[in-house]
C-alpha cells in the first residue's frame, strides 16, 4: 500500500475538521484557510487521480481494522478521483467568483461561517464520491443538506430563508425516501457495504425473490436523490433557493451539490444494484420520461422569468433534465453522456451565476431584465463571460456543451424506442434554451443612452477593479473550451472509471 | 502545401479581420485599404487554391476521436467558395462608400470579414462536423452585422434571425448525429455514406432524421415555414443584406442541405420515398410562397428579400429532384441567382443611400434621375423573371430538364410552379421598373430634383455583374460543364 | 452567305436603341421637339423603316435561309430560319408596320414623346422580323418574350393611369402565356427529337408513349398560353384594357401584328414540334375547339354591347383572332389555310380599322361610338377607308374576309371525322355565322350613322378642326383598304400558295 492511497480519507478529514477552524476565526483567515485547503485536495486529487490511472484499477480503502462486511470503507477508482479533482476546480473557482459580494453583502460576523459550510460541503461530497458504504453516503447526504441550507441562507432577508425552508424541507423529504430506499435494501440483503450489497441483489434477481421489495426501494433512492436534485417536477424548491442566495452559494448549489446526489445514484446503479438489473426494471423509462419533460418545462419556465438569476436557475432543472434522460436511455453510453453533462453544466451553469452577477452589479444590483439593457458594455468581461457560457448552453461546437449534445444524441441512437424522442427534445430544448439566453445576450448588448445610464446609476466596471472575479471567469471560459475542445481524453477517462465502477 | 492553404484562406480572414477595431487606422481610407486588401488577398488565394485542387485533406484539430474539423476542396466545395470569393471583394468595395454615414464602422467591417472566412469554412469543410460547426459560427458572426444599426427593429429582427437560424441548427444536428451514427464515415462521399446494415430495420426513422435534418439546413435558405426572418432581416446595412441574405448565408444553407443530401445521406437511399415527397413539397410551395409575399410587400428590400425566399427554393427543388440534374439545375441557380439578387440588392441599396427612400411608392420618375441604377435593376429584374441571354433563364432551363427528367408527378407539378413563380416575379420586379422609367404624365419631377446616380465605386460591381449575367446567360456553357462534371460524380 | 438576313432585325433594333437613348437624354418635362428635329426624326425612321422592310420582304422571298447566330446552351442554338411561314408573316408585318409608320409620323405629334416613340417602334419592328425568322422553339420563345417586353412601354406612352393599368395588363397577360408556353417547351424538349421546325412534329413517339398524359397537358398549357397573346379566353381581357389607351398606330400593329405573334407560336407548336397527329382526336383539340368557339361568340358579343370604339375594334380582334385560332385547331389543311387566310386579311383590316378609329379621335375627338353621327360627313375618306375594311371582316363578298370565312366554314365541314366531334361539325360554321352578323351589328352602326345622320341632334355640321387627315395618315389607310379588297378580288395567288404550303404540313 502506497502512501498515495491514503489522500482521499485525508482530504475528506481534511476538509471536514477545517471547518470548526474556521469557525474560530475571522473572515479574512477563514477564506485564506478555505482556499488553501481547496486547493491542497485538489493537488491530493490529482495525485490519486495520476495513481490509480496508472494502475488502472480501483482500489479499497478500509477504514479502521475491521475489513468488510463489518467495517466501513471507501472505493477509488478514475472517475471518483477524477470528479474530486473536478468538483475542487469548481468549488475554487466559484468562491473566487463570489468573493466581492460575499464581503460586501455578508454581515462581518458570517464571514467564517460561510467558510464553515463552505468546507463542511466540500467533505461530504468528497464522501459522497468516495465512499463504498451505502449508510456513510447518507450521513453524508444530511452533511451536505445542512450545510447547503446554510448557505442558501447565509444572505439572512426573508427571500433566502423562506428559500432555505423550502429548501430544507424538500431536501428531508427526500432524505427520508432515501433512508427508507436504504433501510429496504439493508432488510432484503442485510448489507450496507455497497459490493456486499450487489452480489445479494445479483441472487435476489435470479432467483426472483423479493422482486417487488427490491423494485420500491430502488424506486425510493431513487425518487429521493431525485427530490435533492431538483428533477422536474420535484423542482419548485430551486428557483428561489438559486436565484436569491449569493452567487458562490448558487453557483456551488448547482454545479456541484446537486451533481453530488446525482453521482451518489450512478454508484448506486452499478455498485449496488447493478446497471442491467436497474435496466430491466421500468424505473429507467420513468427517469426518461421525467427527464424530458424536465429538459422541456424547465427552459420554458426559463423562458417566463424576467429575472435574470431565477432564469439560470431554471435553466439548471431543464440541464438536471438532461443527466436524468441520460440515465434514462438505459446504456452506458447514455451515462457517459449524463457524467459528461454533469462536468460540462458544472462548469458553465457556474460561470453564468458568476458573470450573471458581474451584469447585475452593473446595473445597480437589479436582477430584473429590463434594467439589464447594455450592461454588456459596462462590464465587458461579464458580457463577454455570459455569452460564452450562453454558447455553451445552446450547444454550439467548440464549447463542452456541443460535445455533451453531441454523446446525448450517439447514445440515445443505440435505442430504438428512445431515439426519436431524444433527438426531438434535444432539439426542442437547444431551441428554447437559444431563445432565453441569447435574448438575455441580445438584451446585455443593446445599448441604453447615456443619459439613462446616469439616471439609474449604473456603473462601469473593468476588468482590473475585481481581478480575482476577473481571473476567475477567464479561467471559467478556459474550462469550458477544454471540455469542448479535448473532450477525447475525458471521455476516456470517465469511460475507462465506469468500467472499474462496478 | 496545397492542403495548408485551405486553413489558410479560411483563418486568414477571421485573424486579420478579428482585430479591425483594435487596429490604429489614423483615418477612414487607411481601414478600407487594409479591409479590402484582406479579402482581395484572401480571394486570390482562394482562386490559386480552386485552380491548383488540392486533393489531400488537412485537419485543423479535433474535437474528439472521430469528430474533427477538416478541410477538403471537391467539385461542390470548389463551386461555392468560387462564388463566394468573387462576390466579397466586390461588395466590400460597395460597403466602403455606403457605410460612410453609419457608425461604428471598424465592428462592421470586423464582422464583415470574419464572416467570409467562415464562409468559406463551409465551402471547405471535408466532413459534416466541420461543416456543422462552420455553420453555427456563421450564425453567430453574421447577428452583430444584422444589430449593427441598434434600432429597436434591428434588435428585434436579430433575435428573430437568430432564434431561427439556432433552431435550425439543433434539428441540422440530429442529422449529423444520424450520419455519425449510420455512416461508414462522416466525411462527404458522393453518393453518401449511410451503411445500410447499420441501419437494419429503422430506415423510417432514419428518413423522419433526413426530414428534419433537410429542414433544419434550410432554415438558412429560408424555406416555408422557417421563413419569416429573412425579410425582417433587411433591417440590416444593405451590403449586409446583399451579400449575406441573399448569397453568403442563405446560399450556405442550400449547400449544406446539398451537402447532406447528396453526400451524407445519399440519393440511392432518399429517392422516391415519403421523405423526398415532404421536402419536394416544401420547396414547391416555398416558391410561390416567397413570390406571394413579395408581391404584397412594399418595402423595397423586404420584398427583394421575399423574392430570395422564393428563389433559394428553386436552388433547393434542384436539391430534392434528388438525381445528378437536379444537382445541375440547383447548382447552377446558386451560381446565377448569386449575380442576380446581390445586384438587384446594390441598386436597392443604392436608391436607399442616395436617398434614403425605403418604399417602392417612392420611387415614381427614378429612372430619369438614377438611370444607370434603374437600368441595371431592370435588367437583374429581367434576369430573375428567366428571360431568354440572361442568366436567370439557364438555370430555370436546367432546373426544368431535370424535373422532366426525374419523372416524378411532384415535379411536373414544380414545373408549373416555377412558372407561376416567373409570372409573379415579372409581376414584382415589372412594376418598379416602370414606376421608375414611366411614372405618369403629370409627375413633377422637381419633386427628385434630389436624385442622382451614385459614384463609380457602388457603380463599378454592378456593371460586373451585369456583365456576369449577360455573359452566363449567353455562354453558359464553361459554367455548365463545371457543374455536371460534379454532378456526374454522384454515379 | 446569309448572314445578310439579320440586316432587317438588327438595323431596327439598333437605330431603335440610339433613338430611345437620345430621347433618354432629354429633360423629362421637356418632350416637345422643334420642327428641324422633327423632319430629321422622320428621316431617319423612314429611312431604317424603309430599307428594313425592304430587306426583310427581299429575305424571304428568296427561297430558304437558315443561320445559327450562337448557342444559348449547349445544343440550344438561336437559330433563324426562313420558310413559308414566315414568309406570309413577315410580308403582311412589313406592309402594315409601315403603313403604321407612315400614320404615325403625324399621330404622334400630338402626343408628344416622338423620339422615344419611334424608339419603341423601330425596335419592336426588328424583334418581330426576329421572331417570323425563329427557327427553332427557343429562339421563337426568346423573341416572343423579348416583344412582349419591348412593347409595353408603347402602350404606356399616353402616360396616364389608365394607359399604366393597360400597359400593366398587357405586360402581365403576355407574361403570363409566354411562361405557360414555356412550361411546354421544358416537356416538348425532353420528348422531341429535335426544338428545330420540322413539318409535320419532330415528337419522339416512342419516347413520348409513357408520358402521354402530361404530354397533353402540356401542350394544351401552351395552346392556351400563347392564346393569351391571341387573345383567346381566358386570358383574353388584356386587349380591351391596352388598345384604347394605345395612341392609334401601336394599337393598328397589336391588333394586326403582335396578335398575330400568338398565332405564330401556336403554328410553330402545332404544326412543326408536336404535330397535328399527336393532338387529333385528343380532348386537347376538343378543349382547344371549344374555347376558341367561345371566344369567337364572347368576343362579338362584346364588341356589340361597348360603347367605345377602339375597345369594340380590341374585343373584335379578340372574337377574331380565334377565327384563326379554330381553324388551326381543326387540323385539317382547309382549316389551316382559313386560318392563314384569316391571319393575312385580319392584319391588313384591323389595322385600317384602327388607323381610322385614331383618326376619328385625333381630328374630331371622339373615342365612342355615338360621338360618331354624322362624321362621315367631314371626313367621308376615312370613314370609307373604315366601312371597306369592315365588310372584309363581316365576310362579305367580294372582300377579303370572306374568302379566308370561307375555307374556315369549309374545314369545319369536312373537318373533324371522329364521331365524338361530330358537333363541331355544325356548331363550328353556326357560331361563325353568328359572329359575323355580330360583326356587322357592331362595325356597320357607324358607318351607317356616320353617312347619314338623319336628325340626330348629336350631330353638328362644322366643328371646328373636323377635316380630313393629310395624307401621310390617308394614304397608308388607303392603301391597306385597298388591300383588303384587292385581296378578295384576286385571292387566287395567295389562297394558291397556303395551299400548296399547307399541303406540305399535313
Amino acid at each position: 500500500m502506497q502512501f498515495v492511497q491514503n489522500f482521499p480519507f485525508i482530504t475528506i478529514i481534511l476538509s471536514l475538521f477545517s471547518g470548526p477552524l474556521c469557525s474560530i476565526l475571522g473572515g479574512k483567515k477563514a477564506k485564506r484557510i478555505n482556499q488553501a485547503v481547496i486547493c491542497i485536495v485538489m493537488v491530493m486529487s490529482c495525485a490519486v487521480l495520476a495513481f490509480v490511472m496508472q494502475s488502472g484499477t480501483s482500489y479499497v480503502y478500509m477504514m479502521g481494522h475491521f475489513p468488510a462486511p463489518w467495517g466501513n470503507e471507501i472505493r477509488v477508482g478514475v472517475l471518483e478521483a477524477f470528479m474530486a479533482v473536478f468538483f475542487c476546480i469548481i468549488m475554487l473557482l466559484c468562491m473566487m467568483g463570489g468573493v466581492y459580494e460575499r464581503e460586501q453583502k455578508l454581515e462581518d460576523t458570517k464571514q467564517n461561517l460561510y467558510y464553515v459550510l463552505v468546507n463542511l460541503l466540500l467533505s461530504s461530497l468528497l464522501a459522497l464520491i468516495y465512499t463504498n458504504d451505502l449508510f456513510t453516503a447518507y450521513v453524508f447526504v444530511e452533511i451536505n443538506t445542512i450545510s447547503a441550507c446554510g448557505l442558501i441562507m447565509i444572505k439572512q432577508n426573508g427571500r433566502t430563508l423562506e428559500a432555505a425552508t423550502r429548501y430544507m424541507i424538500m431536501s428531508l423529504l427526500g432524505s427520508g425516501l432515501l433512508l427508507l430506499g436504504i433501510c429496504f435494501i439493508y432488510d432484503l440483503t442485510g448489507h450496507l457495504l455497497m459490493s456486499n450489497i450487489q452480489e445479494q441483489v445479483r441472487i435476489l434477481a435470479q432467483t426472483g425473490m423479493y422482486h417487488m421489495p427490491l423494485l420500491v426501494s430502488v424506486g425510493l433512492i431513487c425518487v429521493g436523490l431525485a427530490i435533492k436534485s431538483a428533477l422536474f417536477p420535484f423542482h419548485s424548491w430551486l428557483p428561489d433557493a438559486y436565484g436569491y442566495s449569493t452567487v458562490s452559494s448558487a453557483a456551488i448549489l448547482s454545479s456541484l451539490v446537486s451533481k453530488g446526489y446525482v453521482f451518489l445514484l450512478v454508484k448506486i446503479f452499478f455498485r449496488v444494484i447493478g446497471f442491467d438489473i436497474v435496466c430491466d426494471s421500468k424505473i429507467m423509462n420513468i427517469l426518461f420520461v421525467f427527464g424530458i419533460a424536465g429538459m422541456i418545462m424547465g427552459s420554458v419556465s426559463a423562458i417566463q422569468e424576467n429575472n435574470i438569476r431565477r432564469m439560470i436557475a431554471y435553466s439548471s432543472v431543464a440541464q438536471i433534465g438532461y443527466i436524468y434522460m441520460g440515465f434514462g436511455l438505459g446504456n452506458t453510453a447514455g451515462v457517459i453522456a449524463s457524467l459528461y453533462h454533469i462536468l460540462s453544466h458544472a462548469a458553465t451553469k457556474a460561470l453564468l451565476f458568476v458573470a450573471a452577477s458581474g451584469i447585475t452589479d452593473a446595473s445597480d444590483n437589479h436582477t430584473d431584465f429590463f434594467k439589464l439593457t447594455g450592461a454588456g458594455y459596462r462590464n465587458k468581461l461579464a458580457g463577454i463571460a455570459f455569452t460564452a457560457g450562453s454558447l455553451s448552453m445552446i450547444g454550439i461546437p467548440m464549447f463542452c456543451g456541443f460535445i455533451s449534445k453531441l454523446l446525448f444524441a450517439q447514445a440515445g441512437m443505440d435505442n430504438t424506442y428512445k431515439m426519436l424522442p431524444t433527438l426531438i427534445a434535444l432539439a426542442i430544448s437547444t431551441i428554447l434554451n437559444a431563445v432565453y439566453f441569447m435574448k438575455t445576450v441580445i438584451r446585455i448588448y443593446t445599448p441604453v443612452s447615456r443619459k439613462e445610464i446616469q439616471k439609474n446609476g449604473y456603473q462601469n466596471i473593468s476588468i482590473k477593479e475585481q481581478p480575482v472575479k476577473s481571473v476567475a471567469l477567464i479561467l471559467f471560459i478556459i474550462l469550458n473550451l477544454i471540455l469542448g475542445l479535448c473532450s477525447e481524453p475525458i471521455v476516456a477517462a470517465l469511460q475507462s472509471g465506469l468500467g472499474m465502477f462496478a | 502545401m496545397n492542403a495548408v492553404m485551405m486553413v489558410v484562406v479560411v483563418l486568414l480572414p477571421i485573424i486579420f479581420g478579428a482585430p479591425i477595431p483594435l487596429l490604429p487606422f489614423k483615418n477612414r481610407k487607411q481601414m478600407a485599404f487594409y479591409v479590402e486588401s484582406v479579402t482581395l488577398v484572401t480571394s486570390v488565394l482562394v482562386w490559386a487554391l480552386l485552380l491548383a485542387q488540392p486533393e489531400e485533406a488537412f485537419v485543423l484539430f479535433h474535437f474528439t476521436g472521430n469528430l474533427s474539423v477538416s478541410f477538403r476542396l471537391d467539385g461542390l466545395g470548389t463551386v461555392f467558395a468560387g462564388i463566394v470569393s468573387a462576390l466579397w471583394p466586390l461588395a466590400t468595395l460597395y460597403s466602403f462608400e455606403y457605410m460612410k454615414h453609419e457608425n461604428h464602422e471598424t465592428y462592421f467591417f470586423m464582422f464583415y470579414v470574419v464572416t467570409y472566412g467562415v464562409t468559406l469554412g463551409i465551402a471547405l469543410a471535408e466532413d459534416i462536423v466541420a461543416m456543422y460547426f462552420f455553420y453555427e459560427m456563421l450564425s453567430l458572426v453574421t447577428l452583430p452585422l444584422i444589430m449593427h444599426t441598434l434600432t429597436r427593429e434591428a434588435i428585434l429582427a436579430s433575435r428573430t434571425y437568430l432564434y431561427y437560424s439556432l433552431g435550425g441548427a439543433a434539428f441540422a444536428f440530429i442529422g449529423m448525429v444520424a450520419i455519425l451514427t449510420f455512416g461508414t464515415t462522416s466525411v462527404f462521399v458522393p453518393g453518401g455514406v449511410i451503411d445500410l446494415a447499420k441501419v437494419g430495420d429503422k430506415q423510417n426513422f432514419l428518413l423522419l432524421i433526413y426530414v428534419l435534418c433537410f429542414c433544419g439546413f434550410s432554415v438558412k435558405a429560408a424555406m416555408f415555414p422557417f421563413s419569416a426572418w429573412l425579410p425582417k432581416a433587411g433591417v440590416a446595412p444593405t451590403p449586409v443584406t446583399a451579400l449575406l441574405h441573399a448569397v453568403a448565408v442563405v446560399k450556405a444553407g442550400a449547400f449544406t442541405v446539398i451537402r447532406v443530401t447528396y453526400y451524407s445521406f445519399g440519393t440511392e437511399l432518399l429517392r422516391g420515398t415519403w421523405a423526398q415527397t415532404i421536402v419536394l413539397g416544401l420547396t414547391i410551395f416555398t416558391i410561390v410562397y416567397g413570390c406571394s409575399r413579395a408581391l404584397k410587400e412594399t418595402h423595397l428590400k423586404r420584398r427583394l428579400a421575399w423574392s430570395t425566399v422564393s428563389n433559394l427554393s428553386y436552388i433547393l427543388f434542384g436539391a430534392a429532384l434528388m438525381t445528378p440534374l437536379g444537382l445541375v439545375g440547383g447548382l447552377s441557380h446558386m451560381v446565377f441567382h448569386a449575380v442576380m439578387k446581390i445586384c438587384a440588392f446594390f441598386c436597392a441599396g443604392a436608391v436607399i443611400y442616395k436617398t434614403g427612400r425605403n418604399y417602392i411608392y417612392e420611387l415614381n420618375g427614378f429612372g430619369r434621375k438614377m438611370p444607370k441604377i434603374f437600368l441595371i435593376f431592370t435588367i437583374s429584374g429581367l434576369a430573375l423573371m428567366g428571360v431568354p441571354g440572361l442568366c436567370g433563364f439557364v438555370s430555370k432551363w436546367n432546373l426544368a430538364k431535370a424535373a422532366i427528367e426525374s419523372e416524378n408527378p411532384l415535379a411536373y407539378i414544380g414545373i408549373a410552379f416555377l412558372m407561376v413563380s416567373a409570372i409573379l416575379t415579372a409581376i414584382y420586379m415589372m412594376t418598379i421598373s416602370i414606376r421608375a422609367f414611366f411614372p405618369g404624365k403629370e409627375f413633377d419631377y422637381s419633386t427628385i430634383s434630389d436624385v442622382e446616380d451614385p459614384n463609380w465605386m457602388m457603380i463599378l460591381p454592378l456593371v460586373i455583374f451585369v456583365i456576369a449575367m449577360f455573359a452566363f446567360g449567353l455562354h453558359s456553357e464553361p459554367v455548365m460543364t463545371a457543374l455536371e462534371s460534379i454532378a456526374a460524380t454522384m454515379n | 452567305m446569309n448572314s445578310w438576313i439579320l440586316i432587317p432585325v438588327f438595323l431596327p433594333v439598333i437605330s431603335g436603341i440610339f433613338l430611345l437613348m437620345a430621347a433618354f437624354r432629354k429633360h423629362p418635362e421637356n418632350v416637345q421637339i422643334s420642327a428641324g428635329e422633327r423632319h430629321r426624326l422622320h428621316l431617319i425612321v423612314g429611312t431604317v423603316l424603309l430599307i428594313s422592310a425592304v430587306l426583310a420582304v427581299a429575305a424571304v422571298w428568296t427561297g430558304e435561309k437558315s443561320l445559327t447566330l450562337f448557342y444559348l446552351m449547349e445544343e440550344i442554338p438561336i437559330y433563324f430560319h426562313i420558310d413559308g411561314i414566315s414568309r406570309i408573316f413577315v410580308t403582311f408585318t412589313s406592309i402594315v408596320w409601315v403603313c403604321a409608320g407612315s400614320y404615325g409620323f403625324i399621330y404622334i405629334q400630338h402626343e408628344g414623346k416622338e423620339t422615344g416613340f419611334f424608339g419603341f417602334f423601330l425596335l419592336v419592328y426588328g424583334v418581330v422580323i426576329a421572331l417570323d425568322f425563329s427557327g427553332n422553339l427557343v429562339t421563337l420563345y426568346f423573341f416572343y418574350e423579348l416583344m412582349t417586353l419591348t412593347s409595353a412601354p408603347m402602350v404606356l406612352h399616353h402616360g396616364s393611369k389608365g394607359a399604366m393599368i393597360g400597359t400593366l395588363k398587357y405586360l402581365f397577360y403576355s407574361l403570363c402565356g409566354a411562361y405557360m408556353g414555356l412550361f411546354g417547351i421544358f416537356f416538348l424538349y425532353r420528348y422531341c427529337d429535335t426544338l428545330t421546325f420540322t413539318s409535320g412534329g419532330t415528337l419522339n413517339l416512342t419516347a413520348a408513349q409513357d408520358h402521354r398524359t402530361i404530354l397533353l397537358i402540356a401542350v394544351f398549357v401552351m395552346l392556351v398560353g400563347f392564346g393569351a397573346k391571341a387573345g383567346m379566353f381566358p386570358l383574353h381581357s388584356w386587349l380591351p384594357a391596352a388598345h384604347p389607351v394605345a395612341p392609334s398606330p401601336i394599337s393598328a400593329v397589336f391588333s394586326g401584328i403582335l396578335v398575330k405573334g400568338g398565332v405564330l407560336a401556336t403554328i410553330r407548336t402545332v404544326y412543326y414540334i408536336v404535330g397535328p397527329d399527336f393532338i387529333r382526336g385528343t380532348w386537347v383539340q376538343t378543349a382547344w375547339i371549344i374555347l376558341t368557339l367561345l371566344t369567337i361568340f364572347m368576343g362579338s358579343m362584346m364588341a356589340y354591347r361597348e360603347p367605345v370604339l377602339k375597345r369594340r375594334l380590341a374585343y373584335s380582334t379578340v372574337s377574331q383572332v380565334s377565327y384563326i385560332l379554330f381553324g388551326l385547331a381543326l387540323l385539317n389543311p382547309t382549316g389551316m389555310t382559313g386560318a392563314l387566310l384569316h391571319t393575312v386579311f385580319h392584319a391588313l383590316i384591323k389595322a385600317t380599322l384602327f388607323l381610322s378609329a385614331g383618326v376619328f379621335i385625333l381630328e374630331g375627338d371622339k373615342s365612342r361610338v355615338d360621338e360618331l353621327t354624322g362624321i362621315g360627313k367631314r371626313m367621308p375618306k376615312t370613314l370609307w377607308c373604315y366601312t371597306f375594311a369592315s365588310l372584309a371582316l363581316i365576310g362579305i363578298p367580294p372582300a377579303s374576309g370572306f374568302i379566308s370565312k370561307w375555307y374556315l366554314a369549309q374545314g369545319a365541314l369536312q373537318g373533324v371525322q371522329q364521331a365524338k366531334f361530330g358537333v363541331f361539325r355544325w356548331l363550328g360554321p353556326i357560331v361563325l355565322l353568328i359572329s359575323a352578323l355580330l360583326t356587322a351589328g357592331y362595325l356597320l352602326p357607324v358607318t351607317m350613322k356616320g353617312f347619314l345622320p338623319g336628325k340626330d341632334p348629336r350631330y353638328q355640321q362644322g366643328t371646328p378642326g373636323d377635316e380630313e387627315p393629310p395624307g401621310f395618315m390617308l394614304v397608308p389607310m388607303a392603301i391597306l383598304a385597298a388591300l383588303t379588297f384587292i385581296f378578295g378580288i384576286f385571292p387566287n395567288p395567295l389562297t394558291k400558295y397556303i395551299v400548296q404550303l399547307v399541303s406540305g404540313l399535313m
